[in-house]
């Protein structure tokens, strides 16, 4: 999770993203979203409490399908306690931090042509000329997004999804979801994510074996240094949470409001200070 | 000539006036950022010195206690459970929860050498201030936080802490009513789970 951790878990969703590039493969991700919902809409919510403060409770935690996510939570951290996990600490291990920095900044900046979709979907010109101009620079004097430059130049990266523009178009998340292997969400953020899929340019570029190879490369080191990126905080999760379960819901739900505040409230004027 | 004069005085009335309250509210913030300052170097000199973990904290603890209203947070964390807690059961509580906060700080910055951070701007949230600082470790990504600053009980103290847009003083009252409502409500319960947890990070 880089500094645009949504924090714990949250940018982990990120990092997976990049895992499906290919337009048969999104397909197939829209397909188990559809299952998934409709698992959901058929599974038992769990039973609202009588009393008002219990009842205050339950509806700031917005996890009506708590059993099933609960569920969902206990394999993810069973898989990825032996798979992810010691694979991203070996990474950690073998791999110089800069160099690790470097990957990151690069799956970062492959991944900009989504946030600029959706900065000019949430109405914010001058956000999406940033990401534009991050793309633009970290793409060709940052040698193909190795080194943010940007940064340099004034552009940070901020963080933008599909899930993000349906909330500054008022779309309520809806309940809380913990997806398997890719981490909590919510039924907004699941129907962003997949509209995320169909906005990247690069399941639209030309097949080619040269080409494979590099997706399948990025995609798998960008999901391995995503996950090394939270190494940390998920140890310290387990070591401070009573219940990891309930705070990574709340960590989720209360940075997914503040991620949406504050493109909602960018209100720059859409030419930059220097024009 | 006294019109003249009036129209010189006016602009320089009005000036005055101007800078006086753009500097009473410059010098206002500055002291939420000095005193987040203070207390970071003070944690960061002990947090950078090669004593052992557990000195450090014995070192952290008084600093903590003077410059974070860990009462006023604990209280928080407990939300609606405070109320039906006894008054032994709060006691108790509150001195588990100084010891809680202290491993959490300890176990996120005790292992490493080098620590520092910065002061960015300073921003009002409510009654209170909220103080930007980023955190730099070695080899890890820099944590960008605010820390809220409160001054209600007469001197300023932190009373919660904002990381990417996520209060930790919220978010650890939802793992407690989480933890309690899922083992039978009782207070009593998350005092014996925060007794294990303690023991089992201090080790």
């Amino acid at each position: 999770m880089t500094a645009s951790t949504r924090q714990i878990t949250i940018s982990e969703p990120d990092a997976r993203m990049q895992q499906v590039r290919q337009p048969r493969k999104a397909g197939f991700v829209k397909f188990l979203t559809g299952c998934g919902l409709l698992a959901l809409s058929a599974c038992a919510t769990t039973p609202k409490p009588t009393d008002p403060e219990a009842l205050a409770e339950y509806n700031e935690a917005n996890d009506p399908y708590q059993s099933l996510n609960r569920k969902m939570y206990n394999l993810s951290f069973t898989v990825d306690k032996y798979t992810m996990k010691p694979v991203a600490k070996a990474y950690v291990w073998a791999v110089p931090r800069l160099a690790r920095q470097s990957l990151g900044n690069m799956v970062r900046t492959m991944n900009e042509p989504i946030v600029f979709f959706n900065d000019v979907g949430a109405g914010k010109s001058r956000l999406a000329g940033d990401t534009f101009a991050r793309w633009v620079i970290n793409m060709s004097v940052g040698i193909g997004g190795l080194i943010d430059v940007a940064k340099m130049a004034g552009y940070p990266h901020h963080d933008n999804d599909a899930g993000i523009t349906l909330a500054t178009w008022g779309v309520k998340s809806g309940p809380y979801l913990f997806l398997p292997m890719m981490g909590p969400s919510s039924i907004r953020d699941g129907i962003g994510y997949g509209i995320d899929v169909g906005l990247s340019p690069w399941n639209y570029v030309p097949r080619g074996y040269g080409l494979l190879t590099f997706n399948w490369a990025y995609n798998i080191t960008g999901i391995i240094n995503g996950r090394a990126d939270h190494l940390d905080d998920l140890e310290q999760l387990e070591r401070d949470a009573l219940d990891p379960y309930a705070t990574i819901r709340s960590a989720y739900q209360q940075q997914r409001k503040a991620l949406a505040e504050s493109i909602k409230n960018d209100h720059r004027a859409t030419t930059p200070d220097w024009y | 000539m006294n019109f003249r004069f009036r129209r010189r005085l006016l602009p320089a009335v009005v000036t005055g006036l101007l800078v006086l309250i753009t500097g009473t509210k410059a010098n206002a913030a500055p002291s939420a950022a000095d005193f987040v300052r203070n207390l970071g170097n003070q944690l960061v000199t002990i947090v950078n010195n090669d004593s052992p973990t557990a000195q450090k904290k014995e070192q952290i603890l008084p600093i903590l206690q003077k410059g974070v209203d860990v009462d006023a947070i604990g209280r928080f964390c407990l939300g609606r459970y405070w109320r039906v807690a006894t008054p032994d059961e709060q006691a108790e509580y509150l001195a588990l929860f100084h010891k809680v906060l202290v491993n959490s700080i300890t176990s996120k910055l005790g292992d490493y050498r080098g620590v520092s951070f910065t002061i960015g701007t300073t921003t009002q949230r409510g009654d209170d201030e909220a103080v930007a600082a980023t955190l730099k470790r070695p080899q890890q990504p820099d944590t960008t936080m605010q820390w809220i600053v409160s001054t209600e009980s007469g001197s300023p103290k932190i009373v919660d802490v904002i990381g990417e847009g996520a209060s930790l003083r919220l978010t650890q009252r939802q793992d407690y009513a989480s933890y309690i409502s899922r083992n039978g409500g009782k207070v009593a319960n998350l005092i014996e789970a925060l007794k294990r947890q303690i023991s089992r990070n201090s080790n």
